[in-house]
């Protein structure tokens, strides 16, 4: 393995001598200079990350124990907003409501990147650039474009979306996706694939590309079928892509806000008897809307600790599976 | 010069890109032009429009320059209450939307950023002169922070060459009982193909506005003049009945026609025959529905009882002083100009249809003009009449909190009524009315902690 070059190596500047002997001048000065130059470098990136990451993260802890009116007023109360959330109905609709999504995107939405990956991946490149143009382009206009495309989709008797269903099936003409709370969950489902299949799809095209094509075929000539192919030597292969996915796919999940925001922009994004409500939702209304930045910052965390553990889960799986 | 660089070609053409574009920045920048004397931010481009037009008789007699910005007013009152607790730059004037006062005076007294307003109104007598039952938005813990814009006095609009057509006298709806009563004449399916085509009314499945807007009409509150949470009551329980019965029943009069273009379409189609409308929304279908010119006619709504109120509301704008402004006296009176003045308020209605809340003004000839659009009728004074009787809104802190639980208890009747019906329906509302009340109770008592710093 070869080690990694350092800057001073990669730079045009020769070796500096390593002390005893007198040195010149300039050398010095470029010692100095050499010295100081990465964190000037630097210093732009540190100095945002600074004020708009370490100090709001910081923040964000003490904040936990404060109920607040906006920026300005403050009460300590300790561990009354962890309290509030362990007792509050709403926040749990919204931590269900979340989990239920972030379970829709790793077993459905997930498999069907999957699948149209591995379809593409048997097509000529011509056509494998369209399709992955045309199936990723959804997730270029944004969640709100698509949250408001979508509402008129969805809409009683002239939405595109009821017509098809009412010509395929006999039913769903009348049927009020968005004011229905059981039929919430699955319309933001409905929507989120076709934002999210294509781009979930692209990494796992580009991860296909890379599985040795030798293993395949040696498999296929012991006998394996198309789906023991794909289990034991296609899946294996591009595992790292899959967890980070999958991982990147949950954290994705336990942030939407977005969407539920344009579809149900009417109530604020919570829904028919809050069936559309997220944590991030819920953190946004009571720390913008009710101003208890404090509440806000222990949902936070509580969210901060759920995506924490559940990688953390993941990642662990996937060591199983490996070995 | 590059092969000198310590660190390679690629940081050395960073650096240099960042040193000219720092140059180019302070080359081409700009003196920031002086403020204005007054800022003010509203949320509609019609407003904007109109005081754009009246402001230079306002700047020539008082010598003042006036700036007037357009925001969302989602974005205008979050941005605007962080920017005053901050204590940053905030505009001097601001329209805000019915419901937002609760959002500023939710904690302590001095984190109010608007001005006291109370002691102006009261000497200059401007409750009399207005619809005094609007001041109610603008109202918390007893002081007025706003003047009201508008009444949105709510009537039906209807297909009148429809109604005509089915034989429907519209003098003979007087009451809500005789409305269903025609409605379950008219509402069928006209095609036989098992799914209504015409219904009398539109309302949304959800509750929503309309809801509301006939729980005021009822005589029912969200709030009381308090602040307190006052929708657990049986006007609450006789209009959630009412509205699934109506939207759900078995002989269901109303359909869900949704906003904007199905909204359009749907009264185009004659899918419903009566539509809710506040003076605002009549602009809505006249400039959406130009081939409806002369098809559509405007009645009020039909009273819960013989006798009883004709009308209701749907929204509202008001004008606010930011507590910032330096110069407030100025700030008053061109809220007065913008509000009193009455070829603006004549304009005003020109553009948006909507009436303003000065009694004076109802005698315009702008207001009284026949409206060709609606089969000649004076839209202006068809609304005014109905003005003095709308019902006061009031707002509170928990506004908000409380409109996601009350649609939520609704949104549970609902559910329960698809598979119950009628049986019990009384006590699930109550119980879901309940658990409203107390999920807010619990919230007020939260807020305690903070207003008891005052």
């Amino acid at each position: 393995m070869q080690p990694i070059a350092s800057g001073r190596e990669t730079s045009s500047i020769p070796p500096q001598p390593s002390g005893g002997a007198p040195v010149a001048r300039p050398r010095r000065i470029r010692q100095l200079y050499t010295g100081w130059a990465p964190y000037a470098f630097l210093s732009p990136y540190l100095a945002l990350t600074a004020v708009f990451f370490v100090y709001p993260f910081l923040n964000a802890i003490s904040l936990a124990f404060y109920q607040t009116n906006g920026p300005r007023t403050r009460v300590f109360v300790g561990l009354q907003n962890f309290q509030f959330l362990l007792t509050d109905e709403v926040f749990h609709t919204a931590l269900w409501n979340t989990t239920v999504f972030a379970c829709a995107s790793v077993f459905l939405q997930l498999p069907l990147s999957m699948g149209l990956a591995l379809l593409l991946n048997r097509g000529n490149d011509r056509i494998k650039g369209f399709f992955r143009l045309i199936l990723f382009s959804p997730n270029l206009v944004g969640q709100i474009f698509v949250g408001i495309l979508f509402g008129v989709l969805f809409t009683p008797r002239y939405g595109l979306i009821n017509r098809v269903f009412h010509a395929l099936f006999q039913w769903g003409l009348e049927e009020r996706w968005l004011d229905n709370p059981n039929l919430v969950m699955p319309a933001i489902v409905l929507t989120s694939l076709w934002i999210w299949v294509g781009f979930n799809m692209v990494y796992f095209l580009a991860a296909l590309q890379t599985v040795d094509k030798n293993l395949e075929e040696a498999a296929r000539i012991d006998g394996a079928n198309a789906w023991q192919v794909f289990w034991h030597v296609t899946l294996p292969s591009m595992r790292h892509v899959v967890v980070f996915v999958v991982i990147m796919s949950v954290i994705g999940s336990y942030q939407l806000f977005e969407l539920p925001l344009a579809l149900f922009h009417e109530n604020g994004g919570f829904g028919p008897d809050n069936s559309a409500l997220t944590v991030i939702g819920y953190l946004n209304f009571v720390a913008f809307n009710s101003g208890d930045l404090g509440l806000g910052s222990a949902v936070g965390w509580v969210v901060a600790c759920i995506i924490f553990t559940i990688s953390l889960i993941q990642i662990r799986i996937a060591r199983v599976a490996k070995e | 010069m590059i092969e000198k660089f310590p660190y390679g070609k690629a940081p050395f053409w960073l650096f240099v890109i960042a040193i000219t574009s720092t140059l180019v920045l302070l080359a081409v920048r700009r003196e920031r032009p002086p403020r204005p004397d007054l800022v003010m931010v509203c949320f509609s481009g019609a407003h904007k429009a109109a005081y754009e037009h009246a402001l230079p008789r306002f700047e020539q007699s008082r010598g003042a320059k006036v700036q007037v910005q357009l925001a969302n007013w989602l974005s205008l009152r979050t941005r605007l209450q962080n920017a005053m607790l901050a204590g940053t730059e905030v505009p001097d004037l601001v329209e805000m939307f019915a419901g937002s006062l609760g959002f500023f005076t939710r904690g302590p007294r001095e984190d109010i950023g608007f001005l006291d307003l109370t002691e102006r109104i009261r000497a200059e007598r401007l409750e009399e002169r207005m619809v005094e039952s609007r001041f109610s938005l603008w109202t918390a813990r007893g002081r007025i922070y706003g003047i009201p814009h508008d009444v949105h006095p709510m009537m039906l609009v209807y297909r009148r060459d429809l109604v005509e057509k089915l034989g429907i006298d519209i003098d003979q709806l007087k009451t809500w009982d005789d409305f269903v009563q025609v409605g379950q004449r008219v509402t069928k399916d006209l095609d036989g193909d098992g799914i209504i085509d015409r219904y009398m009314l539109n309302l949304p499945q959800n509750g929503n506005w309309a809801l509301e807007s006939l729980l005021l009409q009822r005589g029912g509150q969200l709030f009381d003049e308090h602040g307190r949470v006052a929708f657990n009551s049986d006007e609450t329980v006789e209009v959630f009945r009412w509205y699934l019965r109506q939207t759900l029943g078995p002989q269901p009069i109303a359909h869900d026609c949704g906003w904007r273009q199905p909204l359009m379409k749907a009264v185009s189609d004659g899918l419903a025959l009566f539509f809710w409308a506040p003076d605002w929304r009549t602009y809505e279908f006249q400039d959406g529905l130009p081939l409806l010119r002369g098809k559509l006619a405007l009645m009020p709504l039909p009273a819960w009882h013989p006798g009883g109120r004709r009308t209701s509301v749907w929204g509202g704008t008001g004008l606010l002083i930011s507590k910032a402004t330096q110069r407030p006296d100025l700030a008053w009176d061109l809220a007065k100009f913008l509000y009193f003045d009455r070829e603006q308020m004549g304009r005003l209605f020109a553009d948006t249809n909507i009436i303003p809340p000065v009694k004076a003004a109802w005698n315009l000839p702008e207001l009284n003009r026949p409206n060709p659009f609606y089969s000649n009728q004076p839209l202006g004074r068809l609304y005014a009449d109905l003005a003095a009787e709308t019902p006061p809104v009031y707002s509170a802190a928990l506004d908000a909190v409380a409109h996601t639980k009350f649609d939520a208890a609704f949104s549970r009747a609902i559910e329960y009524y698809k598979d119950h019906g009628e049986q019990g329906l009384d006590q699930k509302i109550r119980s879901e009315l309940s658990y409203a009340e107390a999920y807010l109770r619990r919230m007020e008592a939260r807020a305690h902690n903070l207003l008891a710093k005052e």
